[in-house]
């Protein structure tokens, strides 16, 4: 059993590579961290023996997860609603400005109000 | 029972190769030994999980802000380098698996043996981090003697990062792809060194016969802690090497 788990574990690596290949714009990194989270599930489950483990071991390591999702969904929430030019005035350097620039034009629009 | 402060219980060897377990004098049974000893474990591995998590979220922030600086970075990475890790500590755990069943079931041999390659997969992870950690270096991506010099107001450039020349020159905060990589692999690698220590000190107990079908705690235990830094890495791999 356990070497089954290994050889699905290896193909899902192949497959990994495999969609990072090919431009799915967005959805790459959701594609990425699908596979990446079936493997890691059958690496708790199967080497780790969580699927015959007890209640209150499976409550306190699967309760990290949710601790987890917390610290994700306010950290990204803060990037989504963050107003990018706040940042950008800040620094000096023109390399960063250019770029900005071009992917924010309300960024470059705004550049006199804060010099 | 135990907590009379007289008696310890003792689970008996089950082979002459084999020394009895003594189960510590605050426990009265060595299931309950176990199952405290687990727990606690399973404590510590939810704090791993949330240190790491605090480092996926830097990941994902910066990423979300930075998308095209972590394109180009993670091509300065050679992913063939990161799926043979990747193929390594898979292997390192199916043998670690597979050791702590042979300690369950008393085969001090095969135990010795999977953890034995387990240490192998452990030692090659670190040769082949080495190498791709060096050639870093030599790309100015992570100058590591200049990790810790003072950032140099005059010019606004790190020390540590000299990207001159490179595709990392042109894309803002090219540091900040370098600076979340160096963490997040090198608190993995200190994870895998420690661990492959862990498995080198069960193994002498193994080889002394402390551990069978009757006392199995630290095997499963270091066991566990191996798991969780593959279990790290299949989600670094991904993030690092083939930047989504």
């Amino acid at each position: 059993m356990f070497t089954n788990v290994l050889l699905t574990l290896l193909v899902l690596t192949v497959i990994t590579v495999g969609t990072s290949r090919i431009d799915f714009g967005a959805a790459n990194m959701l594609i990425a961290m699908f596979i990446a989270s079936i493997k890691a599930s059958l690496v708790i489950l199967f080497f780790m023996h969580v699927m015959w483990d007890t209640a209150i071991n499976k409550i306190v390591f699967l309760s990290s997860f949710i601790f987890l999702a917390l610290l994700f969904v306010f950290t990204l929430a803060d990037q989504a609603t963050r107003r990018i030019d706040h940042d950008i005035h800040a620094t000096k350097s023109k390399v960063d400005k250019q770029w900005v620039f071009k992917q924010y034009p309300h960024a470059a629009a705004g550049k006199t109000e804060n010099h | 029972m135990s907590h009379d402060g007289h008696h310890s219980v003792v689970v008996p060897a089950p082979g002459p190769e084999f020394v009895p377990h003594t189960v510590a004098h605050h426990f009265d049974t060595p299931v309950q030994e176990f199952q405290a000893a687990k727990l606690g474990f399973w404590l510590f591995l939810a704090t791993e999980i949330l240190l790491f998590g605090g480092l996926f979220a830097a990941y994902f922030y910066y990423h979300e802000m930075y998308p095209e600086t972590f394109k180009v970075g993670g091509h300065q990475l050679d992913w063939k380098l990161g799926a043979l890790n990747t193929t390594v500590l898979l292997a390192s755990s199916w043998t670690m698996a597979m050791g702590v069943r042979s300690a369950q079931t008393s085969q001090k041999q095969k135990t010795l043996m999977f953890c034995g390659l387990t240490v192998l997969g452990a030692a090659a992870f670190m040769v082949v981090k080495f190498f791709e950690y060096s050639a870093k270096n030599e790309h100015g991506f992570i100058v590591f003697k200049n990790l810790f010099a003072p950032y140099d107001e005059a010019t606004g450039q790190l020390a540590w990062f000299q990207p001159h020349g490179t595709e990392m020159a042109n894309v803002p905060h090219g540091h900040m792809f370098f600076a979340i990589y160096l963490t997040m692999t090198a608190i993995h690698g200190l994870h895998v060194i420690i661990g492959a220590g862990l498995i080198v000190w069960v193994m002498k107990g193994v080889a002394k016969g402390r551990f069978h079908s009757g006392y199995f705690l630290p095997v499963d235990l270091v066991g566990l802690y191996w798991h969780l830094v593959d279990l790290i890495w299949i989600f670094l791999f991904p993030l690092l090497y083939l930047v989504p």
